[in-house]
């Protein structure tokens, strides 16, 4: 049952961090290793968290292995995700190219940055969480995360800015 | 293009980047994952015959310390121990029979403070309608109760995942009825509950669960991530149960006997 519930968030959390098609390895290597060390886990500590670390760390090792030095870059899906609003078809058209263009900003930070926001935005922990996810102390969550996003700001409005100059 | 009106820019430029990423992350690709519960139960059971084997062929140190005669019951009562942090992280001080029944029906019981209620809690992509176009946005049949008759609104969640049936005055106060398929995910919610306040009971010959409240509750959206806004607290009691194809989750201020007969009444 423990794993039923959470292997979509593991796999979620697996894949942003940069695991690719190993995501499910990473994911199965992980609820092994969970069930392993369940006598050093704490009762009452929340599970998810503690899992996720462990999933990070994988990925971690994952990456290691194969020498790869960044993790791959995030993708935007082909397909709607439900309950959206009726747009129109030209906000539509400005929002996916937002999107776009934001995602790109995110794939383009150091990888640290990186695995901040995706942990506090994208796989929606708090800054604590982050800081057991990824092993950090949680000040360093709190300044790469702080950092992530000024440097996001300085990517979108340098791109902007070269809009307007040559659009 | 770079306008003065745009958020990203103004001072409150964090905030806005903040809610822009968090808006990013349902479109990410991610593409599905595997199941996993089989292949985990496989390798962690092959583990444990392995250590088996091992300790017959060398007994640790503490069974020596103990003598032979005391070796097999503490073996036992570490198996035990085992299984009972296993469960405990599940659902504290659960019972295997609540597990098994709460994943069936897409409703998972926490023993655990809940989260702090949302100031307007409501369910992801909330959209009211009339029933007949919500009988067409959802992928599994929508039942209504023919004890309380029309419901005053009906709602569609999360691109069609759950429908809801609201009576605003019945003899029960205000009624509550989740419409789900909870054979398609795990989890659709998650309660926090005492679980003495959790009885198993059987309706058209399925397995369903009573839980006299108020107890909070939160969704949980495909991906298994809880969905923060929709926390509340329950009205009053809860009836969970299974029909073919749907899953119901009943909530108002009434007796067992009395959700029964209303859960039994629905068509």
């Amino acid at each position: 049952m423990l794993v039923a519930r959470y292997t979509l968030r593991a796999h979620r959390a697996a894949w942003l961090l940069g695991a690719g098609e190993d995501a499910d390895d990473v994911v199965q290597e992980a609820f092994v290793k969970a069930f392993r060390s369940l006598p050093k886990f704490r009762a009452g500590e929340p599970f998810a968290p503690w899992l996720l670390s462990i999933v990070a760390n994988e990925t971690k090792n994952l990456l290691r292995s194969r020498h790869r030095r960044t993790a791959l870059a995030l993708r935007l899906s082909a397909l709607e995700p439900d309950a959206t609003a009726p747009d129109t078809p030209f906000d539509e058209a400005a929002a996916s190219e937002r999107r776009a263009r934001l995602l790109a900003a995110v794939n383009a930070l150091p990888e640290r940055e990186r695995q901040a926001l995706v942990c506090r935005y994208f796989l929606d922990l708090s800054e604590a969480e982050t800081a057991q996810v990824l092993r950090w102390p949680l000040g360093s969550v709190k300044s790469r995360t702080s950092r992530a996003l000024g440097r996001l700001r300085g990517l979108i409005v340098t791109e902007d800015q070269g809009r307007v100059f040559h659009g | 293009m770079a306008e003065s009106s745009d958020p990203r820019y103004g001072p409150q430029w964090r905030d806005a980047l903040v809610s822009e990423l968090r808006a990013l992350s349902p479109w990410l690709d991610v593409p599905s994952a595997a199941e996993q519960a089989t292949a985990v139960r496989q390798r962690l059971e092959t583990q444990r015959l392995e250590t088996q084997r091992r300790q017959e062929v060398r007994p640790p140190l503490i069974a020596r310390w103990r003598g032979r005669i005391l070796y097999p019951r503490w073996r036992a009562a570490l198996i035990v121990v085992l299984t009972i942090v296993a469960l405990a992280v599940a659902i504290p001080q659960s019972r295997a029979v609540i597990a098994h029944v709460l994943r069936l029906h897409g409703v998972e019981l926490r023993q655990a403070p809940g989260p702090s209620p949302a100031p307007h809690p409501s369910l992801p992509g909330e959209q009211r309608m009339p029933l007949e176009q919500a009988r067409k946005r959802v992928a599994f049949p929508v039942l209504v109760p023919a004890k309380l008759g029309l419901p005053d609104a009906v709602t569609v969640s999360d691109g069609g995942r759950v429908a809801t049936l609201i009576y605003d005055r019945t003899p029960y106060g205000q009624v509550r009825l989740d419409e789900f398929d909870g054979h398609l995910d795990p989890v659709y919610f998650e309660k926090f509950v005492h679980l003495g306040n959790v009885t198993e009971v059987r309706l058209n010959g399925t397995k369903g669960l009573w839980v006299t409240g108020p107890q909070e509750i939160v969704y949980v959206r495909s991906d298994g991530m809880v969905v923060q806004a929709s926390a509340r607290l329950t009205t009053g009691s809860t009836l969970i149960w299974g029909a073919p194809r749907v899953v119901l989750r009943l909530e108002g201020g009434f007796s067992k006997a009395a959700a029964l007969a209303i859960a039994a009444s629905a068509r």
